[in-house]
């Protein structure tokens, strides 16, 4: 498609011409035999959607991320351009923007393909059948575009850009609504599973040397790589299991016990470099290191949150 | 995050999902991972979905079985062919890999599994019909071994050969097909040999080849009335047909011929199917009288009419005969020596070292100082149908043992090194 037609359909279907992407659409063009590779490749014909809108699409989605560059002084060039879509899911994100169009035979199409994965998934998340399928209408409801905002709909599917799978992408939706209304109506208990609150601290001051052990342990544990700290607070604070730690950095359960020995052995050396840097011998350090854990004013997750960057301080859903 | 982050400081769904999903590499892993690490929110999150999925798989993974539940038996019966064809490939590959073993180790395979030959049964006068068909090969022996003595062992009455000398008594002594054990490999071969003449016999013999080259009247119509051209023309193409199988038969019978002293058919005869084989493959039909057991015309020592009685009580693994001899080795490699045809045994001391494994004859040459243990006994060898009694070759044993090392005997008693 000549990016004038894109344009020109692009206006007249109503779809954004980009989100937040430079403003280069018109500029750009697809290749034309990886368009037809690709649309031969996700059979969107079949939810109705024409060979125009399908290459609008892809436009989008690449120049909405540059076509995964870094510099965007260049344009893409049409390996580069291939390289790009064969990451993503094309297919998907193609029902995606079909769906936010509105295109009725890609909603039939939607709710036939994901209609009850949806819902076993919402079921899932929440442990029970009615908050399940509550929670899997109310995002059904959301995508569908009830949900308007200064007189337009909005449709989170837009924001599905094809880095995943689309099914990945409603459970993690789900998800995080879950878990977002699970601490919007129940900020005041006591969460069970995770974020347990750090208990109070102690009145009294505690000695020099725990003082010491401290610091040291601070700093072990700001200084660690950003892997080993998901290690830690996913085993120790979300108590997860070290199969579904495993599932979530695709390694084997074996792996991640393996990698959680490995930190543990090198935060307790570097506590011990600490200690010894601070004027302590070895002996005293390795006494001081076998403190009780209940005289130590140590909160792991005050540690790792202090150990995050700025930018990704936490906050409440709006 | 990116610019598209949900809620401005967490990643957005999709960077989630792609994390989870292993789609992400470099630098957006990193940073997401780093997030993780210090987010409860995304972490649980994550956690989650990752849980729904595995709950999903697993609902999708029990739900094509559901589907094909009624036919879950047909189709695990369909699998079960796959180990069924393994395993009868496995079979038909041992079978061929024995069958090879067996050609080329006929003889010792055989004999391994026969038993002792029964005393000398009171010889009968065979038919002439017999006689033609079964050659005692005793005089046979020919002066030259043949090419492929382990081959022509297998043939028995049948399968017409030329008397070779093959290292074990079985091959001296062929064996009437009948009397061979049901699954010797032998036996099969020689069915399969035999099938062709046979075959020609059952396909109606070709008058015009019948023997005295009279047409045969059984093979006509019975009356000439509804004979017609068609059927004369149809007895013709068969005729020939006939013919031409024959003429490859003889062709694959030819290098047999060649050996025996008296290969050439008799004179002016005009060779039968069934015949002509026998009459070119055991031309050396002596006046000897062929030893009978039963109406059989022809038994041998190795027939096995019951099973060797070892006085150590084991099984023998090989057997060898010269002349009234017998040597046979147990199952404990020890070697036993019969002088009366298997009645009595008398273990022989060990001379050799290890552990033996077989023993065999071997032929010398003639007019050597050291006579054949048959050729000394005339009572016996004359009526024994045993090689080596017309010609009288020298006969001698080896015994190998489980190292390959070979030790060689005349009288079976005495054993030197080789």
């Amino acid at each position: 498609m000549a990016p004038t037609e894109s344009a020109a359909s692009a206006a007249e279907t109503g779809i954004p011409t980009g989100t937040g992407a430079p403003n280069c659409v018109s500029d750009l063009s697809l290749d034309r035999a990886l368009a037809a590779e690709l649309w031969r490749g996700c059979d969107a014909a079949r939810w109705g959607l024409t060979r125009d809108e399908f290459e609008q699409i892809l436009l989008e989605a690449g120049t909405a991320q540059n076509f995964g560059l870094t510099s965007t002084a260049t344009p893409a060039t049409p390996k580069q351009q291939a390289a790009f879509f064969r990451n993503l899911c094309v297919a998907d994100l193609a029902l995606a923007r079909a769906c936010a169009r509105g295109n009725e035979r890609a909603w039939e199409h939607f709710i036939a393909i994901y209609r009850q994965p949806l819902t076993r998934a919402a079921i899932a998340i929440t442990g029970s059948e009615t908050l399940g399928r509550d929670l899997a209408d109310q995002l059904y409801a959301e995508i569908y575009g009830l949900n308007a905002r200064e007189g337009q709909r909005r449709c989170p599917l837009l924001s599905y850009r094809g880095r995943g799978s689309l099914m990945g992408w409603l459970r993690t939706t789900l998800a995080q609504r879950h878990v977002d209304h699970y601490r919007r109506t129940r900020r005041e208990e006591p969460i069970q599973e995770f974020d347990a609150p750090a208990p109070d601290p102690l009145p009294q001051m505690p000695a020099r040397e725990l003082s010491l052990l401290e610091q040291a342990i601070a700093q072990a544990v700001s200084s660690r790589d950003p892997e080993v700290c998901y290690l830690l607070a996913a085993y120790y604070l979300d108590e997860q299991t070290l199969l579904e730690i495993g599932r979530v950095l695709g390694v084997h359960e074996a792996t991640v016990s393996r990698r959680l020995h490995r930190a543990t052995d090198q935060i307790r050396k570097h506590i011990l470099k600490n200690l010894q840097r601070h004027g302590m011998s070895r002996r005293q350090a390795e006494e001081a290191m076998g403190a009780d854990t209940r005289d130590l004013e140590v909160n792991l997750k005050k540690l790792l949150q202090n150990s995050q960057s700025e930018a990704f301080q936490e906050q409440a859903a709006s | 995050m990116t610019a598209t982050s949900q809620h401005g400081f967490h990643p957005d769904a999709e960077s989630l999902s792609a994390f989870s999903e292993q789609a992400l590499e470099g630098r957006e892993r990193r940073e997401v991972l780093a997030h993780l690490a210090v987010c409860g929110r995304c972490r649980q999150a994550v956690a989650l979905a990752r849980e729904a999925a595995d709950a999903g798989d697993v609902v999708a993974a029990a739900q094509p079985r559901k589907a094909i539940a009624p036919n879950a038996w047909w189709k695990q019966w369909r699998l079960v062919w796959v180990p069924t064809a393994v395993v009868a490939a496995f079979a038909a590959a041992s079978i061929s890999v024995y069958i090879e073993h067996a050609d080329r180790h006929g003889p010792n395979v055989k004999i391994a599994e026969q038993s002792p030959p029964q005393g000398p049964t009171p010889a009968a006068t065979s038919s002439p019909t017999e006689q033609a068909k079964v050659e005692p090969p005793a005089a046979a022996v020919p002066a030259t071994p043949p090419a492929h003595p382990a081959k022509h062992a297998h043939s028995g009455a049948e399968k017409p050969m030329p008397a070779p000398t093959p290292p074990v008594v079985g091959a001296q002594m062929p064996l009437e097909p009948e009397a061979r054990e049901p699954g010797s490999m032998d036996r099969v071969e020689v069915r399969r040999e035999a099938q062709q003449p046979s075959h020609a016999e059952a396909m109606q013999t070709p008058p015009e080849l019948t023997a005295g080259g009279m047409r045969s009247t059984a093979s006509q119509p019975a009356s000439g009335a509804w004979e017609t051209k068609h059927e004369q023309a149809e007895q013709q193409r068969q005729a020939e047909a006939d013919t031409s199988r024959m003429r490859n038969f003889k062709a694959k019978a030819a290098p047999f011929a060649v050996h025996g002293a008296n290969s050439a058919p008799p004179a002016g005869a005009t060779e039968s199917v069934t015949a002509a084989p026998q009459f070119e493959t055991h031309p050396a039909v002596t006046a000897e009288p062929a030893p009978m057991l039963g109406n059989k015309p022809f038994r041998d020592v190795t027939t096995p009419a019951k099973p060797i009685q070892l006085p150590s009580g084991l099984a023998s693994v090989s057997i060898a005969s010269g002349g009234h001899f017998l040597l046979t080795i147990d199952k404990a490699g020890a070697l036993f020596l019969s002088e009366d045809r298997g009645v009595t045994w008398e273990r022989i001391p060990t001379q050799w070292t290890g552990h033996a494994v077989a023993v065999r004859q071997q032929a010398g040459d003639h007019g050597s100082p050291q006579a054949a243990p048959a050729a000394q006994n005339p009572t016996t060898g004359g009526s024994f149908p045993d090689a080596g009694v017309a010609s009288a070759p020298i006969v001698s044993f080896e015994l190998s043992n489980d190292k390959n090392q070979v030790w060689e005997s005349t009288d079976g008693r005495t054993w030197t090194p080789k």
